[in-house]
């Protein structure tokens, strides 16, 4: 601290010996982070993007996303992607609670709410387990659908077979639409899912330190709020990945 | 912020970790979670949720029902313009950036203006190569 104080007073720049963004180091750290995978999602998802864009057609949404646990066959197009927003929402709000919790020093509400959002990414993961097996059923995985000779009545269950701009190009490239869209679709959600995965794992770090009392003698709760951004992030991501994929 | 509390010669014999202690908001003594200041700042948090609830139940109806009815085009800026607004909120609010002093949060938020260009590039490009493939002669 002292050195770099020095070494502002002689460059007569910035006085030195307080952040100039009245930010922690570590807290300043996780921001840069956050941007630096901002940028790896966004060229995820700009790429499906511009190879959606370069399809003449598109898997629709509104069919490969219909199916809910134990409703059978029953047809909810995106209920089920409704309630994993929803548990991750709420996931959100019970970390930003623990993060005021930590900002009063309430160790007892940092604990409470800590195990909220544990539960909450727990059970995210699992609608997304879920999900992804539902889809593996469907014959849907990295790498499927790459036989162009195979039979139409393989795919036509993702499209809008009703609308005949659909229809039309499908034996053409429905079977290439549909390689890329589940190619991308497990590999951004899967990117995500690795991210609330280790989320999850660095709050039941946080959780524990809590537990033992650690931030209590270092004297603030930093920690729960920098693992907090972490996680608001990975809500924050859901959000457009729910756009791209289920929405538009 | 802190600056009631500590003079600037103070700051000087904090090591680095105790650097966080300075920006943590504990030394701002803040003790009583049950303080009105508190309960303000809780009932925002509760606030912010129920307009995510609710603005994800609209795109949510808005892609069940209205998916082929309305026309695509605007349907799918509705969906963007929705998004950019829950997204602003969670930063904001959730990950205090609204509450950081105004030269981090453009730091911050300056290298993310890139993706208006990224996505305009690609996607055009994208567009270019269907228009190429649909109207060149066969070969």
């Amino acid at each position: 601290m002292a050195h770099s104080a020095t070494a502002a007073a002689e460059t007569k720049v910035w006085g030195g010996g307080r952040s100039p963004f009245n930010v922690s180091y570590g807290k300043m750290m996780m921001w840069f982070f956050l941007l630096s995978d901002a940028f790896t999602f966004g060229a995820f998802l700009i790429s499906y993007g511009t190879t959606r864009f370069f399809s003449a057609v598109w898997p629709d949404p509104n069919h490969v996303f219909h199916a809910f646990p134990f409703m059978g066959h029953a047809n909810l197009p995106l209920l089920f992607v409704s309630l994993m927003t929803f548990i991750l929402i709420m996931s959100s709000v019970t970390m930003v609670l623990a993060v005021h919790a930590g900002h009063y020093g309430d160790r007892k509400g940092v604990i409470k709410w800590l195990l909220f959002t544990i539960i909450g990414g727990i059970c995210f993961l699992s609608c997304q387990a879920w999900e992804w097996t539902h889809l593996h059923h469907q014959g849907a995985w990295w790498g499927s659908f790459t036989d162009s000779s195979a039979p139409l009545s393989g795919i036509e269950q993702f499209f809008n077979m009703k609308d005949p701009r659909v229809t039309g190009p499908l034996a053409a490239h429905g079977m290439q639409a549909t390689h890329d869209f589940y190619n991308y679709f497990f590999t951004i959600t899967g990117f995500h899912g690795a991210h609330v995965a280790s989320g999850v794992v660095l709050l039941c770090l946080v959780l524990i330190n809590s537990i033992n009392g650690t931030y209590d003698r270092r004297g603030h709760y930093e920690m729960v709020e920098k693992i907090g951004l972490y996680w608001h992030f990975v809500d924050l991501v859901w959000v457009f990945v729910f756009t791209c994929f289920y929405l538009l | 912020m802190s600056q009631h509390h500590h003079t600037e010669n103070n700051i000087q014999h904090l090591y680095e970790g105790d650097q966080s202690k300075l920006y943590s908001g504990v030394m701002q003594h803040h003790t009583d979670i049950s303080s009105a200041e508190s309960r303000k700042q809780v009932g925002r948090i509760w606030k912010v949720f129920w307009i995510l609830l609710a603005v994800t139940i609209v795109e949510v109806i808005l892609g069940m029902f209205f998916s082929y009815s309305i026309p695509k085009g605007f349907l799918n800026s509705m969906f963007l313009l929705l998004t950019l607004f829950k997204a602003g909120y969670i930063v904001s609010v959730f990950m205090h950036l609204g509450d950081e002093v105004k030269s981090f949060l453009i730091t911050v938020l300056i290298p993310l203006t890139l993706f208006i260009w990224f996505i305009i590039a690609f996607l055009a490009d994208g567009g270019f190569w269907l228009h190429m493939n649909s109207t060149a002669p066969m070969r």
